[in-house]
């Protein structure tokens, strides 16, 4: 008893104003943040992947392969943070058996699955098939078993089989444009649909994931091919990177524009939460999003970029602002998340009060928990890499 | 078809059927009979220990006190608000009439300043009633600093209840 007032005493010093009791702490934590922020890499690593193979955009091929690889990893563990945040993780696997069909998180959970084994890994497979039984052949020990299993102990790699691997290859790429639109849609619908909060509660919502999760996958690519490069002590091929930048720039430009009328249509209409929420954005909110999300993450990147259209430096430093550039946009795009999630919930939907997030650094919500779920996507990437070099692959043309 | 495809189809194919095995035997067994739930979690919450008893079981022993309690302000809360869960109590308390109360059976006796202010501190979100000549909150509000507050160098009281009797403030 005496532990529970003291509880209470703590838990009310958190809000300011009038807030409904089940609002002062706030059930969605960081992991919550990251679950948009890591689904999002994956949509967009994906959809530059694509850009090359669909619409062939030949100058993205060497980014080509680390893209999928990229978004693989990432998605292998982008329902993890969730899992992680369940009371009882060890029941995650029930919304897979009995999922109810007017559960949006239930029907997630086979978006997910399409996504990964229809769509990804799929692609991957038919592209690296013929690599993976030449490697196979020719490497030994567990390296070769690995190959062998992965590409189910098939030999055929006559040029009539490996002419129907890029065939399928291309549907599955053609499927995953429209799947890649719907498993971040669908993450912006889960949120966009909840009509208590004023502050999701927008149609626009999917269509800004969607654009803010391309955005910040194609950040992420571009960074992981300087950094790779590097490593490799190769050559960087500054056209494919000015490419990118240019791609970057324009989906920026239109999240951007999306984002900004979400706003206004939201300053135009304000409804009665209005208030609320202009006290919540320029209070709570107002480091997350002005600074971070707006005015570094976005409008930054937005100048740079837009200047590199006009008037291109020496390659160096061009690399310095490409190296640069993507770690700004992905810092705001998680703010972006951090801004939609947290956000969502500081403010109470009586529209009359605050409460205040506040997590530790260890315990399964604090940061180290987040830190962890960011850290492993990129030493599962670090292994397919060394298992699946897209740089050894024979070149094939993707015709 | 040629060899690999049918391999693929082949895992595929083991991996949905490896799904819809793992379906039936994961399912829990009482999952949809009423509903789309496990219908034994209900009878397996009944089966959980309880804590509170029934809001009129103190009054048995303790007359005295629910005589005293219910001509005063605080006749509509229940012991158990105050004093915490008492099923344990209720059903052993009895044996030890007049005796001091093993530690395990005694109740929360909530007298000083932090707990009376959970009902009575000043609030926002408390309700207020409005209505013809009332225009009061439902609980009384007050602010627990500034309301007859301790003084510490005179020997003045400073709980709540040395000024008010809890079961009949
Ligand atoms: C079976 C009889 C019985 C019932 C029912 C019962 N009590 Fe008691 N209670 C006692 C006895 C005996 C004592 C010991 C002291 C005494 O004789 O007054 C006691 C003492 C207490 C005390 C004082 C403890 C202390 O540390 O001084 C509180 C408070 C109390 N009871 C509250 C309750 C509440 C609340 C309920 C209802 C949930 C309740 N009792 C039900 C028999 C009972
Ligand atoms: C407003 C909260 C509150 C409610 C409601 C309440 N009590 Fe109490 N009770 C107290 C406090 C505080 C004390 C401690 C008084 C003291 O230490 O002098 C107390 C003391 C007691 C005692 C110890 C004997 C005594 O008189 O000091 C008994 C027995 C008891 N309460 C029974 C009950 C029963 C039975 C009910 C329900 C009919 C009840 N109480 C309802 C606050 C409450
Ligand atoms: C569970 C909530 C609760 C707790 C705890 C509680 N009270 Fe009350 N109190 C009430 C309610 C309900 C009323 C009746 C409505 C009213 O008149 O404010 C009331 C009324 C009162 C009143 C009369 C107010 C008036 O109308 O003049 C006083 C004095 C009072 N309480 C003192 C106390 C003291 C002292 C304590 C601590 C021992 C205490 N209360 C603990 C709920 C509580
Ligand atoms: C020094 C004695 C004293 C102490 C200590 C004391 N009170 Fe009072 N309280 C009074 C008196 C006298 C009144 C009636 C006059 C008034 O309204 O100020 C009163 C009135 C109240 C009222 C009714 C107020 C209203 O608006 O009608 C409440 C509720 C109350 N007290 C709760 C508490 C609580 C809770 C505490 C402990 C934090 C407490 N009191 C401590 C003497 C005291």
């Amino acid at each position: 008893m005496e532990d529970h007032l003291q509880n209470l005493y703590e838990v009310l010093s958190k809000v300011e104003g009038y807030v409904y009791p089940n609002e002062i702490e706030l059930n969605w934590s960081i992991l919550i943040v990251l679950y948009p922020y890591i689904t999002g890499l994956v949509a967009g690593a994906f959809i530059l992947a694509s850009l090359e193979r669909i619409f062939k955009i030949k100058v993205l091929k060497p980014t080509y392969g680390i893209a999928l690889l990229t978004a693989f990893s990432f998605m292998l563990v982008a329902t993890m943070p969730l899992v992680s945040h369940l009371g009882k993780p060890l029941r995650a696997y029930e919304i897979m058996i009995t999922p109810h069909s007017s559960s949006a998180m239930a029907i997630f959970g086979f978006v997910y699955l399409w996504y990964l084994m229809v769509v990804l890994f799929l692609e991957i497979w038919f592209d690296y098939r013929r690599d993976m039984v030449i490697w196979g052949n020719e490497s030994t020990g567990v390296k070769r078993f690995l190959y062998k299993l992965l590409s189910l102990w098939t030999t055929d790699i006559s040029p009539k089989a490996v002419a129907l691997d890029d065939r399928i290859g291309y549907i599955v790429t053609v499927i995953g444009i429209p799947s890649a639109f719907l498993l971040h849609g669908y993450v912006g619908f889960i949120f966009g649909s909840i009509k208590a909060n004023p502050w999701w509660s927008t149609v626009l919502m999917p269509v800004i994931f969607l654009f803010s999760a391309m955005v910040s996958g194609i950040a992420l690519v571009m960074l992981i091919y300087i950094v790779l490069t590097k490593v490799r002590k190769q050559l960087i091929d500054m056209e494919c990177l000015d490419t990118i930048a240019k791609y970057l720039l324009y989906i920026l430009l239109i999240d951007f524009a999306l984002e900004g009328l979400d706003q206004i249509h939201r300053i135009y209409v304000a409804e009665e939460s209005f208030e609320a929420l202009h006290k919540l954005v320029f209070g709570k909110l107002f480091y997350t999003l002005f600074i971070y999300q707006m005015l570094i993450g976005t409008v930054i990147p937005l100048l740079t970029l837009g200047t590199l259209q006009f008037y291109k430096p020496k390659a160096q430093i061009r690399k310095l602002i490409y190296t640069i550039l993507p770690l700004l946009v992905l810092a705001g795009i998680f703010f972006m998340r951090w801004n939609v999630v947290i956000g969502g919930q500081l403010f109470s939907k009586s529209f009359y009060g605050y409460t205040t997030f506040k997590t530790g650094l260890i315990g399964t919500e604090g940061y180290l928990m987040a830190a962890a779920w960011l850290i492993i996507p990129f030493l599962i990437l670090s292994f397919l890499l060394w298992l699946l070099p897209p740089w050894k692959k024979i070149e094939t043309s993707h015709e | 078809m040629p060899q690999h495809i049918k391999r693929l189809i082949g895992v595929f194919a083991i991996f949905i059927v490896l799904f819809l095995v793992m379906r039936q035997v994961l399912k829990p067994s009482s999952f949809g009979k009423l509903g789309h739930f496990r219908a034994d979690a209900i009878y397996e919450n009944t089966l959980k220990p309880m804590h509170y008893t029934v809001a009129d079981s103190c009054t048995k022993c303790h007359q005295t006190v629910r005589a005293e309690k219910d001509k005063g302000f605080h006749k509509n809360l229940k012991c158990e608000v105050c004093h915490g869960p008492g099923l344990k109590h209720s059903l052993y308390a009895g044996q030890f009439k007049g005796k001091e109360l093993p530690d395990s059976l005694k109740l929360y006796k909530p007298g000083e300043r932090k707990d009376c202010s959970v009902c009575h501190q000043k609030n926002a979100a408390r309700i207020k009633i409005q209505f013809d000549t009332i225009n009061t909150t439902m609980v009384h509000q007050i602010d627990v600093a500034e309301h007859n507050p301790p003084d510490l160098k005179a020997n003045e009281p400073a709980n709540c209840i040395d000024c008010h009797n809890p079961h009949q403030p």
